[in-house]
């Protein structure tokens, strides 16, 4: 910990630690084949509500996990005792797990030893901002509520996780992660405004700008009316883009494509949305959270999944990826979302180009309805307004849609450039807010 | 020179916080070991035994809270993280416009052990891989079944609990489950059944006395009848709900909005707050006269059941809502100030070691009414009788809700005739619960349990238990939850 006190922070696993730790544990088995994964992870959290800190913590949790394989029968056991004695006791249990396991069929040895991209995953600010910092932060956005007389809510977060693979045929990666985040809701009587931030440095927050804009759409929905259920146009905020795609990406399982349980069977290659929109993986965007390898020891990548509205990519378990003979294995991990043609400036001017339409913020506890068509519900939240006439006319009461990606992005009729978008329920992406000619709401709540 | 007892761990650190000037604080050292089993499709996909073992240090100092934790238990770390804790709270105080307070609580010094007859870590790993690969095969018996899963779930929590006031506590809780589940494909469709036994504080007695393998044959039949079933058009029923279904409904309409801190807005930024706001405790019409939602944190078996809360507060029992009116929150020593309680419910609950602990749905459940299960589907001209869960989804407040199910069987004239699919209903907290007509009696009476209710920043999963009987809404608004493609 920096800042106030002048202390360090505990010391964390390096990449020779991990190096030694992962020789103890393949000096010690007596498996076919052996994999070690490292996660040493440091985080801290100011959490504040009613303008008051209400939980202020920091948690360092290293997990050291053992996978062992004798002829395709596995096991794999972790501990977060980093001493020889519990090393050596781990790789044990994952033996005696191993030696009793049937045989599985989708077994593959460790991916082979390749050569990790080098990110700039781990940003040094990050690593240094302690509880000082975070409270500097948390206090910034209590000042500015309190100053509205609005009740502010959020957390501001900060972390550093060393992460490593390590297998007996070679294979190793080590790289440190930050991850810092801040997110605010402004309450105004029963109106309440939103804004958040997850970036791997801390200076990138952008505390003030974000607290300004939730207080804004704070005070911009203290006039409420309740419009009736039904179909309307919708624009977009990124937040709400981000949430509909994050449950069609986690909808790509290629295993379920290939047992014709997806909402995919039968798409790859097909048209799935608007034949402008297109969707990759973007690991060295600097806004993005992209990693060096995954948790299988596989090279993260740029790829390309959605091509101008056609599905070209699903998401690969090693085993189906090899029955299918897809090589390289593409991943995820940082999501970027595009659409061709002339975007608008800003959210603002699709709002003056709009004639009528429901502005929506954020989505909240978006779940999947209907797995076939991937219909999913969810609520409005944190700032939903009437747009008429090119303004926002007044704040509506939240509502519940039920809507499928695969259908409400067929056609988009405006859009802003990719935007940095992340709450709660999803990740950090990058996406334009757009205006979607016709998105079904369900029903109405009570504010 | 053997390493130090836990105890002498726990006065290390109390001492530094006590010297510090705080007024309170207290340590859990914990050593988890869960075991999770997962088959899928015929195979056992994965077999994990996780030991997680650490400490967190929570220190209350000048009416503001900090915490530190870490998964190195030493003499070097415990005093580190201790003054950390300290530190912390210490940041926390320079800003704090109200102090904290805690409502007073006995001292305890006690020993909390949950019974089982058999332990599931000691039961040999290759009967329980047979019994996984042996429902998958059941399930697969159909042919019209294209995938399968099955897993088991044990764990086992060592804790203890000291506080600066001089409560000393020491659990070893255990824990289990296990499922199956089939999916069936017919035509272009595709529908999943599954079977669950409850999360429950019992032994691999629970697993035994399930006999997944007789429950496999149900649901592959009722997967495949399920995948065939005709789609309901949407509409005003009567719903029956069995214990399980009614276990997540009671989870996000009773459950949520009854935990005060949320009522306070301290989850205002993620989990939401409550429309059981408190100026509506003892007076507000949450349901009918049949609705009694009772909070018992001394069922034996139940999750929430582990003698004392993380605050070292012991586990009781209180009404939520009697006879449909609001009387009770879930709270911990901190909030029950705010509404003058002279003591808390005991509802405080960390994830583990390493988490901070907050505010949890207790184990509330629904009391059993006087009715027969028959005798509720009889009453109903036009209906539909639902198990299992589904989809969901509520919003901030807990008013607007939706729910599907595991499975549906449409109900006319009095009679439940046969299955129909993508049953999705919809609702206003209060409006439904006022629509409860019925509860069936005692021997109807189920228990399940939830271990991932989200809550927190950072986030923390939460265990509790939901007891109810099967029950009986009138009209509630039906939609079809088929997509359009």
């Amino acid at each position: 910990m920096t800042g106030g006190s002048g202390k360090s922070w505990p010391h964390m696993t390096s990449r020779e630690e991990f190096r030694f730790l992962s020789d103890l544990v393949m000096a010690r088995s007596s498996a076919d084949q052996t994999i070690v994964r490292l996660r040493d992870h440091h985080a801290g959290t100011t959490r504040f509500a009613n303008n008051q800190v209400i939980q202020n913590v920091d948690t360092r949790r290293g997990s050291l996990a053992v996978t062992v394989a004798f002829g395709g029968r596995q096991g794999t056991a972790s501990t977060t005792d980093f001493t020889a004695g519990a090393i050596q006791h781990t790789v044990a249990r994952a033996e005696r797990i191993a030696k009793v396991s049937p045989v599985d069929p989708e077994y593959l040895p460790p991916a082979n030893p390749c050569a990790f991209p080098v990110r700039e995953t781990a940003k040094p600010e990050t690593v240094a901002a302690g509880p000082s910092r975070r409270l500097e932060y948390a206090n910034e956005a209590i000042g500015q509520c309190r100053m509205e007389n609005l009740l502010g809510a959020g957390i501001v977060s900060s972390s550093v996780a060393a992460v490593g693979i390590a297998a007996d045929n070679g294979l190793f990666g080590y790289e440190q992660r930050t991850d810092a985040r801040f997110s605010l809701t402004v309450q105004a009587g029963d109106a309440t405004g939103w804004s958040a931030a997850a970036h791997r440095s801390i200076d990138h927050l952008k505390i003030q700008e974000r607290t300004l804009a939730a207080i804004r759409k704070a005070k911009s929905g203290r006039e409420v009316q309740e419009l009736p259920a039904g179909t309307y146009p919708v624009i977009l905020e990124p937040a709400a883009v981000a949430g509909l795609w994050t449950w069609l990406i986690w909808s790509l399982d290629a295993k379920s494509y290939a047992k014709g349980t997806s909402p995919f069977a039968g798409k790859l290659g097909h048209l799935v949305v608007d034949e402008r929109i297109s969707l990759r993986n973007s690991p060295d965007h600097p806004d993005l959270m992209g990693e060096g390898f995954t948790s299988d020891g596989l090279p993260s990548s740029e790829s390309v999944w959605v091509d101008h509205g056609v599905l070209r990519q699903l998401a690969y378990d090693r085993f189906t990826a090899k029955r299918e003979g897809v090589n390289p294995i593409p991943t995820l991990e940082a999501p970027a979302l595009s659409v061709k043609g002339l975007p608008v400036a800003s959210i603002q001017d699709l709002v003056k180009n709009t004639e009528r339409a429901i502005l929506v913020t954020n989505f909240w506890y978006i779940r999947p309805v209907n797995d076939r068509s991937l219909l999913l519900t969810g609520m409005t939240r944190d700032g939903t307004f009437l747009v008429e006439k090119g303004e926002i006319v007044s704040a509506v009461k939240n509502l519940r849609f039920h809507e499928s990606p695969l259908r409400a992005f067929r056609q988009v009729q405006a859009w802003t450039h990719s935007m940095e978008a992340v709450n709660a329920e999803i990740g950090k992406v990058l996406v334009p807010a757009m205006v979607l000619p016709r998105f079904t709401f369900s029903s109405v709540t009570r504010f | 020179m053997s390493s130090p007892t836990w105890d002498e761990f726990a006065e290390l650190a109390l001492k530094r916080i006590t010297a510090a000037g705080a007024e309170y604080g207290d340590i859990r050292i914990q050593d988890s070991r869960t075991e999770h089993i997962e088959g899928e499709d015929r195979r056992i996909a994965s077999i994990r035994d996780i030991h997680d073992i650490g400490f967190g240090v929570r220190v209350l100092y000048h009416g503001a809270w900090g915490f530190a934790a870490s998964s190195i238990l030493s003499l070097e770390e415990v005093p580190r993280v201790a003054d950390l804790a300290v530190e912390i709270a210490r940041g926390s105080a320079s800003v704090a416009l109200e102090k904290v307070r805690l409502v007073p609580e006995p001292v305890h010094r006690d020993s909390v052990v949950t019974p089982y007859r058999i332990d599931p870590f000691t039961v040999p790993l290759e009967k329980k891989t047979d019994l996984l690969l042996n429902v998958m095969e059941t399930l697969h018996r159909q042919e019209d079944i294209a995938r399968s899963k099955a897993s088991l779930w044990a764990r086992r929590d060592r804790k203890l609990f000291v506080s600066t006031e001089g409560s000393r506590i020491e659990f070893d809780l255990l824990a289990g489950q296990g499922d199956c589940t089939a999916t069936a494909l017919y035509e272009s469709r595709f529908a999943s059944r599954s079977f669950n036994t409850p999360h429950l504080r019992q032994g691999y007695e629970l697993i035994e006395e399930a006999d997944l393998v007789r429950e496999a044959s149900r649901v592959a039949d009722q997967a495949i009848e399920k995948v065939k079933a005709p789609v309901v058009d949407g509409g005003l029923f009567d719903l029956v709900l069995d214990p399980e279904h009614l276990s997540l409904t009671i989870h996000e309409s009773c459950g949520h909005p009854s935990e005060l801190d949320r009522a306070l807005g301290y989850e205002a930024n993620y989990a939401g707050t409550s429309f059981l706001t408190t100026e509506k405790l003892g007076k507000f019409r949450y349901g009918s006269a049949h609705v009694n939602l009772v909070a018992d944190d001394t069922e034996p078996d139940t999750l929430a059941a582990t003698g004392y809360d993380d605050d070292g507060v012991q586990c009781q029992k209180w009404d939520i809502v009697r006879e449909g009116i609001f009387v009770g929150y879930c709270t911990n020593r901190e909030v029950a100030t705010k509404i003058g309680a002279a003591r808390s419910h005991g509802s405080n609950r960390a994830d583990g070691w390493g988490s901070v602990p907050i505010v949890r749905i207790a184990n509330i459940g629904l009391e059993p009414g006087s009715a027969t299960v028959d005798q509720l589907i009889v009453g109903v001209k036009r209906g539909i009788y639902i198990e299992g869960h589904g989809s969901y989804s509520i919003d901030q407040r807990r008013y607007n809700f939706q729910f599907g199910g595991d499975a549906f069987w449409l109900i006319e004239n009095g009679r439940r005739t046969h299955m129909v699919r993508d049953v999705i209903y919809h609702g206003i907290t209060p409006e439904f619960w006022n629509s409860c007509d019925g509860v069936a009696e005692q021997s109807a009476r189920r228990r399940y349990g939830f271990i991932t209710c989200g809550k927190g920043q950072p986030g923390q999963s939460g265990w509790m238990t939901h007891a109810a009987s099967t029950a009986r809404f009138r009209q509630v608004q039906v939609i079809r939850g088929e997509g359009q493609s």
